[in-house]
């Protein structure tokens, strides 16, 4: 730790900051703010809800605004518009939760506390209107085409005589069996949640709490809804002078549904995804180091016939695009028939130009009496590659190593060409893809998951960097 | 042990030749120093022996067993580079045992050879360490410790002594002598100072632009060198070369016209053939009447022995080895003895020696 506080409070050596101190500084500060900010920025998108992700709420953090219920209850006294506040989170979130964790909930115990509007509002919310209306109908003995009438088409209901049914109730119980049946004018009670926010009312100036639709609109007046009931209808509220407060909830979820293979709406299974791409990157990035290591090592070790000739070509392939090759690519992979499989996406990279060219390069300071050494030390050319060459290029190797990692897992063409037709074999980047189809686009997920398809290579790039800046090999020679 | 012997071996690159054709006869347990200028092909003959350089024609025989087209690696020697080309990222441990490893020899005989090696070497302290952290003396070391654990049937050295400083190169030499002693291996050494080869061979091959100038022990070259160029490459401090031509019965004649009489029984001459006289200047003396005037130029008193430099007429440069302290002061000239039962005479043409028999 002290370690860490030396290095980062260096100055030139004067005992106080010099201007060069300072540029020194900020071009750090800079440099690493540009790295920063942007991961910053997607780690923090990646766990906002799906609602805040669709509704481009552009603010840092995730969560949401503090929610209220608007509630809309229908009755013989027309349509009620009103806002319920202080209601628990899992009363605004009743239709997110599982089938499970609303069985846990008490509902009964919950709803005991309201009466009136509130609690009609309420009951259908929490989708309680059945469940009662049946335990009355059963209890006080009524006719069991009640449970059926709700159903029926308007000629079929005049078989049957309702209102002398309900005439016998409680008017409580009345309006618990109308609004089970859906008749005029108990239309179905709603409840949707709105974002609470304080401002001042526009004409007195008393400030108050509103709910309002989506304080993030664009528009210069904010419809507001007054929280205590207040004030009869909406009242137009000033942009500038709302106030909103957030709560932070980071949406794990989006994370786990892909992971678990639970995700809505979604037909590719992410840990498959991440399999087939560690394995492709794996092997196809042992593979290139073993072939083009070997081929630099001809090429830089070894004099014969066409030297010149073949690093030439090698050199010119690396001055066609990939995209004009991609056509014979997919032609060769599909006649070798590793279409559709992980082995397409592998083999075909496994030789890059630039690798062998890159490794070349680095041989070539490799002194050739050390090869010769081994040669005298009885050293077979396989030996001398392995025990030799291969050692001592491994700063190099390391560095292809890492640009290999990166190229395979972010390699989107190659895939899309070799295995688009079959799901199993998806890569990471294809079912990143995925989430945005024609029809539906899940932004939510797709931040997550381009989330943990950074963490490989940023682990490769942390681990093997040591080997790029201290494996640099002493030649033993004078 | 080995015998190895070279048959007319040359090596050409494209066009150019550049060893043409060498013979020479390295008894099993010798010794063989080869010796040159730098660019004479003495560590291309080398590396030919080695196998690292293709023989374009000629022989390379070990044991009567033709070399030509077996691989360096199946040779069975063991070569230590001037650079050492130790291993960089293998301790020396391993770098002594790598060898052993690649001919399938049983671990503990591999670890007998290198513990073995090491105490013999006293690099047994440093078993762990990496070249990298070796001292130059050490890295040496450990370079021969290389050749000695493959208990080869050729040691070769390709001037293995020239990256030490003065003083460890004298101890180092005295080492890979008694090392060569204790083995009886057949060595073949290659340098550019002859002083290394006076002191460590058995024989002495002096090589110039590619051709065997003369092979034999080292105090045959210096006694009888077949040339001029062996005579002044051999022997330190240089050979002093004097123009000048044959007169009568043995009496060398020269530039300046002072007269040098030697033993005509001792050369093949005809009169008046150009010739260069060449003593060492051990083989001088101040004389007490006439003798070849000597320009004096310089003085080097050293305590036990003197060196006195000038010129004489025929000779650019001439120096005196005196023994003791001499009284002899810079430009004046003195008169020079010279000991004419230690003269050779060359042709000035051909440089070839005029010596008979």
């Amino acid at each position: 730790m002290n370690g860490v506080w030396d290095f980062f409070t260096r100055t030139q050596g004067r005992g106080r900051l010099t201007l060069t101190d300072w540029l020194s500084y900020a071009y750090l500060l800079l440099g690493f703010l540009i790295i920063l900010v942007p991961v910053l920025w997607l780690g923090l998108n990646s766990v906002k809800t799906q609602f805040q992700i669709e509704s481009q709420d552009l603010s840092l953090l995730p969560g949401d605004f503090e929610r209220v219920a608007r509630a809309t209850v229908n009755g013989p006294d027309g349509r009620e518009i009103f806002v319920i506040a202080d209601l628990p989170d899992w009363v605004l979130n009743w239709s997110d939760l599982s089938a499970q964790e609303q069985a846990d909930r008490d509902v009964g115990a919950f709803l005991a506390d309201y009466e009136g509007n509130t609690l009609y509002a309420l009951r259908s919310h929490l989708g309680q209107v059945s469940n009662a209306a049946r335990a009355v109908i059963a209890a006080e003995g009524l006719p069991v085409w009640l449970n059926r009438y709700g159903a029926l088409t308007p000629s079929a209901r005049e078989a049957f005589d309702l209102d002398a049914v309900v005439a016998t109730l409680a008017p409580e119980q009345e309006r618990l069996i109308l609004e089970y049946l859906g008749v005029e004018p108990y239309q179905p009670n709603r409840i949707v949640t709105q974002a609470l926010v304080t401002a001042p009312h526009p004409d007195t100036g008393v400030v108050m709490e509103w709910a309002v639709p989506n304080p993030n609109a664009t528009s210069e007046f904010l419809p507001g809804r007054a929280v205590d009931g207040a004030i009869e209808g909406v009242v137009r509220l000033p942009r500038e002078t709302v106030v909103t407060e957030r709560n932070i909830a980071p949406d794990w979820g989006n994370y786990i549904e892909p992971l678990t293979g639970t995700a809505y709406g979604v037909n590719v299974d992410f840990a498959t995804c991440i399999t087939n791409s560690v394995l492709v990157t794996v092997i196809a990035t042992l593979m290139t180091l073993l072939i083009n290591s070997m081929a630099a090592f001809a090429l830089s070790k070894y004099t014969f016939r066409g030297q010149t000739f073949f690093l030439v070509m090698i050199l010119a392939t690396l001055m066609v695009p990939a995209t004009i090759t991609l056509v014979g690519v997919f032609k060769a992979i599909n006649a070798t028939g590793l279409s559709g499989s992980i082995w397409g996406v592998i083999i075909p990279g496994a030789a890059t130009p630039a690798g062998v060219f890159l490794l070349r390069q680095y041989m070539l300071t490799i002194p050739d009496e050390l090869l010769e050494a081994a040669r005298m030390d009885s050293a077979s050319e396989w030996k001398v590659y392995w025990r030799i060459v291969l050692p001592l290029a491994l700063p190099a190797i390391a560095a292809l190593g890492i640009l290999s990692v990166i190229w395979r897992w972010n390699d989107l063409i190659i895939p899309m060409v070799a295995i688009a037709t079959n799901t199993e074999a998806y890569t990471i980047q294809l079912c990143l893809l995925e989430f945005r189809g024609e029809h539906i686009s899940q932004e939510h997920y797709r931040l997550a998951m381009t989330v943990v398809s950074l963490i490989p290579t940023t682990l490769v790039f942390v681990f093997l960097q040591k080997y790029i800046t201290t494996g640099i090999a002493n030649t033993g020679m004078k | 042990m080995a015998l190895l012997e070279l048959r007319n071996v040359k090596k050409a690159y494209g066009p150019v030749e550049v060893i043409h054709g060498v013979d020479i006869t390295v008894k099993s347990g010798e010794f063989c120093v080869f010796v040159g200028p730098s660019g004479c092909g003495k560590s291309t003959l080398l590396r030919m022996i080695a196998g690292l350089e293709k023989i374009t024609s000629g022989e390379i025989a070990i044991d009567d067993e033709v070399l030509n087209d077996v691989t360096a690696s199946e040779r069975g020697l063991a070569m230590v580079f001037q650079s050492y080309a130790l291993y960089p990222h293998m301790s020396v441990r391993n770098n002594l045992s790598f060898g052993l490893e690649n001919i399938g020899m049983p671990r503990a005989e591999i670890d007998d050879r290198v513990n073995e090696a090491a105490r013999m070497l006293q690099i047994d302290d440093y078993l762990d360490r990496r070249p990298g952290q070796l001292s130059g003396g050490q890295r040496q070391r450990v370079a021969i410790g290389r050749a000695v654990v493959r208990e080869p049937r050729v040691f070769l050295f390709d001037e293995p002594l020239s990256n030490l400083d003065a003083e460890l190169r004298v101890a180092t030499r005295g080492e890979i002598s008694a090392l060569h002693k204790r083995l009886g291996n057949t060595m073949v050494y290659v340098t550019h100072d002859q002083v290394e080869a006076m002191t460590m061979a058995d024989k002495i091959a002096v090589l110039r632009a590619g051709k065997l100038e003369q092979f034999g022990p080292p105090l045959e070259l210096f006694n009888a060198p077949a040339n001029r160029f062996v005579a002044g490459f051999i022997g330190s401090p240089k050979m002093n070369f004097i123009k000048g031509t044959m007169g009568e019965a043995g009496k060398f004649v020269s530039e300046g016209g002072a007269e040098v009489q030697l033993d005509a029984a001792r050369f093949k001459t005809r009169p008046n053939q150009a010739v260069e006289l060449g003593v060492r200047p051990s083989h001088t003396s101040p004389a007490d009447g006439a003798g070849v005037p000597l320009k004096v130029r310089a003085v080097e008193q050293l305590g036990t022995e003197t060196f006195v430099y000038g010129a004489v007429d025929g000779a650019e440069d001439f120096a005196m080895q005196l023994s003791g302290q001499v009284d002899i002061q810079p430009d004046t000239v003195q008169q020079v003895a010279i000991d004419a039962t230690a003269a050779h005479l060359f042709d000035l043409d051909s440089g070839l020696s005029c010596a008979a028999g």
